[in-house]
């Protein structure tokens, strides 16, 4: 019954999905506004029924309905609830299905939001998202079916992989993920939209840039999210092993954060058009070649889904996709090119190319070094590898670049500046630069290119408080009264540029702590009997014992440790169990564990993890005999700022993000000339 | 009398070691924190043949624990990292390798940035310059222009229409 | 049009595709091995249960496979009697085992309960498994009578896979 709902809906939303792109794209071409209705319809129709298929999926997981197809492959009646609910998108069919769920209400969303406005463009985008929404209903429907039938149900299932089992995070951290993936279809069909129309007008930008923003946010918040999630599961330390998966979702976001820079000065030169079309149809390529990495099996990565077919016809996707924008590009990008100039290129402006071009020259570098295994093995035949030191190499000093340009491009005014207002802009941050250099010095930082990320980035973090606070400082000089400019200079009026040095912020933050992490960790393995001490990092740990927990679907081995700060370390203390034994001041037990799932062989550790502000005390077991524990104990500084900051990067994005004062409709254009010049000045 | 016949069992197994594949060590042995220091960072630098993707260094695996062990055995031993790098290379192959050498095609992973770097720097100087001769012209100008499309106020009509 | 844009275009599109399209359908475990033509790393390994020695060199003169496998391991399970009853029907081939990091009463209890009809060796630390570029378990080499590997093969054998690698050493 479940399965035979399931498959008909899809079969309906690839027929409305094709229908609505059909009558999209003839509306857009023979201008006419009652086929945008109805294509608006259909947009909404779509959406309806990617909801209902995965409502009817959620149905079937939650009341274990082991005749559908993709329940008997993750469902289990022994996981929690939890577990069953997010098994949605634990495996291949589900997360299609997932993909599509999210798709169908970002379009949704965005054409309702725009149903009065861009007349003119909106067609075009409908029959472009639809046109996705065709490929993964189809892909739904047929190569990636999550509900096909059990002949003979079994009574219980395996559950989704335990590595997905394992943590809390895996709750979160996909859906941010598809957010952002999926959210570039929308740019990219207001992109080609553009193309087809022949024409970017200033009114378009803000529907451009904000579809953009949104899915960055979320793909910004995701890759953190990836990252913590592996340092907190993974148990070797780090939170990014340049492997083809995680990468995968680093190159729309590197694209996305070029396009959204460009954005700013084809709004305010009306140059850079046909580029930042480019940037933005690049972002959705790369999602979609992102699922290819994921889900084709061409890729060996921790985080690939295990055993699928579906590659060739995401490929065969791609490929058309790629041509058709490529074509699109040709044939149409001299239509939007070129309507201003630039005053000097040592300007702002200026600045702004330079950070396109090492956005992009670091996306190929990514893209290179994950693809080059495959680029070697065709022509040559040979196996090679391109892993973590080449990647580390390489993008290292483009990202001390972007640093470097974090603080000198806002720095410089707009326009034309004379030498003398240059020098006026640029020197006077050294000082912060020096300072925090000297202050990483003093706490015994050695690495050149850390100690270069640390000038630089007291530079940029200068730069960015100043110019945060520039219009509320200028307000002030007015005579203006604190609160009210306050609000109005951050939070109203300059919100879109509050929040973009917000992000400013963060990523500063984000650079020096990935700096200083990565370069200033240390690292012990060391076996310790019951009771046993080891001092390290200025913390003696001593091992108390061990545990054993059942629950339903794992089995788990926890070691327990002491940590205690000052006293002599080192020592076995015999007593085996009073905090503190170890004879300092007693800071926190600290429980790595073990976990054995049934459906593995090896079981998978958790490691743990003392964080303060300094940085984070991580313990991971390496292998546990009776009395004796093998730990992995690793020191690394400034690692949870990480997290912080990019949250902080994400807060920026949605600031930026509040719609401006809500316009209804548009009825006489030259109100929409007034508000464009309002969010230029 | 048993111990003794397995101690010399024991004494006869010889594992294929490393002398076999690169010849006699040619540095000098490593001890203490610098062995350990060394043997981390050329870690780093192997893949784990059993995982994904990811150094023996990063691995909890076992066979990756057997790898660093035979690293800091050899580094003890005084064998270099060439030397440590091409033993691995010798069984496994170029896969092994996680930086790739400058070496043949794989040199191209290597130059393709740089060179796309440079080519992107002439792009965007020439870009600016143009831009910087182009004529003024008010960006918004032709844009306001086409919004007093009758098509699009006839389209406004229908559309806020109930 | 603008010509510059499609023709790059098109370049970008066509080796992005190449390069996916010759992706597609390969095993991205699968390590070419490099040994295959060279002689084999040579080993003298404790056999488990007996405490004698195996010398791989003295088995010059006649075919070996070395299976490499683990206790823990379910295709080194499923393979097992393939290889037992292999080793019964061919006499003149020598079969080996190796099992890396693993107890002797695991191995002794994992060959009583599934049978042995071949010496079973132990590698302690892995060092033979390292030299032979071992990937995952199970593996199997075939190594020639003059002693050089001729062929690797990952994965769990049947009858005929074994035949098939079996007939190279013999060319």
């Amino acid at each position: 019954m479940i399965p035979a709902l399931g498959r008909f809906i899809i079969l309906a939303s690839v027929l409305v999905a094709t229908t609505g792109a059909f009558i999209a794209y003839a509306a857009g071409a023979k201008r006419s506004p009652e086929g945008l209705r109805w294509s608006q319809r259909f947009a909404y129709l779509f959406a309806a029924l990617m909801i209902a298929a995965t409502a009817v999926m959620e149905y079937a997981l939650i009341t274990h309905d082991f005749s559908v197809q993709y329940v008997e492959h993750v469902g289990s009646t022994e996981v929690p609830m939890w577990v069953t609910i997010v098994s949605l998108w634990s495996s291949l069919e589900g997360s299609i299905l997932f993909w599509g769920f999210i798709l169908g209400i970002y379009i949704a969303a965005t054409t309702w939001v725009n149903r009065n406005d861009h007349q003119e463009y909106m067609p075009f985008a409908i029959g472009t998202w639809l046109s996705v929404g065709a490929f993964f209903s189809f892909l739904i429907a047929g190569p990636a079916n999550p509900f096909l039938t059990v002949a003979n149900p079994p009574l219980d299932g395996p559950g989704p992989n335990p590595l997905l089992q394992n943590h809390l995070l895996m709750i979160i951290h996909p859906p941010m993920l598809y957010l952002g993936y999926v959210g570039m279809t929308i740019p990219f069909g207001f992109a080609v939209a553009a193309l087809l129309r022949g024409r970017l007008g200033q009114s378009f930008l803000r529907p451009l840039r904000a579809s953009l923003l949104l899915p960055w946010v979320f793909l910004t918040i995701a890759i953190m999210l990836g990252g913590w999630w592996a340092y907190e599961v993974l148990g070797w330390g780090g939170y990014w092993a340049w492997d083809p998966v995680e990468n995968a979702s680093l190159l729309p976001w590197l694209t996305a954060t070029a396009a959204l820079h460009s954005a700013i000065v084809m709004e305010r030169r009306g140059v850079l058009k046909g580029w930042t079309v480019t940037l933005v149809q690049a972002s959705f390529l790369l999602t979609i070649l992102g699922t290819f990495m994921t889900r084709s099996g061409v890729f060996n990565s921790v985080h690939s889904f295990t055993q699928s077919s579906i590659g060739p016809t995401i490929l065969v996707f791609l490929a058309a996709v790629l041509l058709f924008s490529v074509a699109l590009l040709a044939f149409r990008i001299d239509s939007l090119e070129a309507e201003g100039r630039l005053d000097s290129a040592v300007s702002r402006e200026g600045m702004f190319l330079v950070n396109n071009l090492f956005f992009v020259v670091l996306t190929f570098t990514v893209l290179i070094g994950t693809c080059f295994p495959l680029v070697v093995e065709a022509i040559k035949g040979k196996q090679m590898s391109v892993g973590r030191p080449y990647f580390d190499a390489m993008v290292v000093p483009i990202g001390t670049a972007l640093l470097f340009l974090l603080g000198v491009g806002p720095a410089l005014p707009w326009g034309k500046a004379s030498k003398k207002e240059s020098q006026r802009a640029l020197l006077p941050p050294l000082i912060t630069g020096a300072i925090v250099l000297a202050i990483g010095y003093a706490l015994g930082v050695r690495n050149g290119w850390t100690l270069l990320t640390l000038l630089f980035g007291g530079y940029a973090a200068h730069v960015t408080l100043a110019q945060m606070w520039l219009p509320l400082r200028q307000r002030l000089k007015k005579g203006d009264s604190f609160g009210p400019a306050l609000v109005d200079t951050q939070l109203r009026r300059g919100r879109r540029r509050f929040g973009g040095y917000i992000v400013h912020a963060g990523a500063v933050i984000v650079f020096v702590a990935i700096a200083v992490s990565s370069t200033m960790r240390t690292q012990q393995e060391v076996t310790l009997n019951r009771g046993q001490s080891t001092t390290f990092a200025g913390y003696t740990v001593t091992f108390i014992g061990t545990e054993q927990r059942a629950e339903p679907h794992r089995q788990s081995t926890i070691a327990r440790l002491t940590i205690t700060k000052g006293g002599g370390g080192g020592t076995p203390s015999g007593g085996g169990g009073t905090p503190g034994s170890g004879g300092g001041t007693f800071v926190t037990t600290m429980e790595p564990r073990m976990n054995q799932y049934a459906a593995m062989r090896e079981p998978i550790g958790t490691p743990a993890v003392y964080s303060t502000l300094a940085g984070d005390y991580y313990i991971s077991i390496m292998n546990l005999q009776g009395d004796q524990a093998g730990v992995l104990i690793i020191n690394m500084p400034m690692v949870g700022w990480i997290w912080f900051s990019v949250l902080m990067m994400g807060a920026g994005g949605l600031i930026a993000l509040i719609p401006a004062r809500r316009r209804t409709y548009v009825v006489v254009p030259e109100s929409t000339a007034q508000i464009d010049s309002e969010v230029v000045a | 009398m048993i111990a003794t016949l397995f101690l010399l069992a024991l004494m006869q197994i010889k594992a294929p070691d490393a002398e076999q594949f690169v010849g006699p060590p040619q540095g000098t042995p490593l001890a203490g924190a610098q062995l350990e220091r060394r043997a981390m960072e050329i870690s780093s630098e192997i893949r784990c043949p059993v995982c994904q993707g990811l150094a023996i260094g990063d691995s909890p695996s076992q066979m990756a624990a057997n790898m660093k062990e035979q690293v800091r055995e050899l580094l003890a031993r005084g064998y270099t990292e060439n030397q440590i790098l091409s033993y691995f290379e010798k069984s496994y192959g170029q896969f092994v390798l996680l930086k790739p050498k400058f070496q043949g095609v794989n040199a191209f992973v290597w130059i393709l940035p740089v060179l796309a770097l440079a080519a992107g720097f002439v792009l965007v100087i020439t870009k600016a310059k143009k831009l910087e001769a182009a004529p003024a012209k008010i960006a918004a100008a032709t844009d306001e222009a086409a919004d007093d499309d009758p098509y699009l106020t006839r389209v406004r009509e229908m559309v806020e229409k109930p | 049009m603008n010509r510059n844009v499609l023709i790059i275009g098109i370049v970008i599109v066509a080796a992005i595709v190449f390069v996916l399209f010759a992706g597609l359908g390969k095993d991205p475990q699968h390590i070419d091995s490099p040994l295959i033509g060279r002689p084999a790393p040579p080993f003298t390994l404790r056999a488990v249960g007996t405490g004698q020695t195996v010398d791989l060199e003295s088995l010059r003169g006649k075919p070996v496979i070395v299976n490499f496998w683990a206790t823990w391991c379910g295709p080194c399970f499923e393979e097992h009697p393939t290889l037992v009853a292999n080793a019964r029907n061919l006499p003149n081939v020598q079969f080996v085992g190796i099992v890396f990091n693993d107890t002797d009463d695991k191995i002794m209890r994992f060959l009583a309960e599934r049978g042995s009809a071949y010496p079973t060796l132990l590698d302690a630390n892995g060092k033979t498994a390292i030299a032979y570029g071992v990937g995952g378990v199970p593996e199997t080499f075939f190594i020639n009578p003059a002693g050089k590997i001729v062929a690797k093969f990952e994965g769990p054998l049947s009858t005929e896979l074994l035949q098939e690698n079996l007939e190279k050493a013999l060319r």
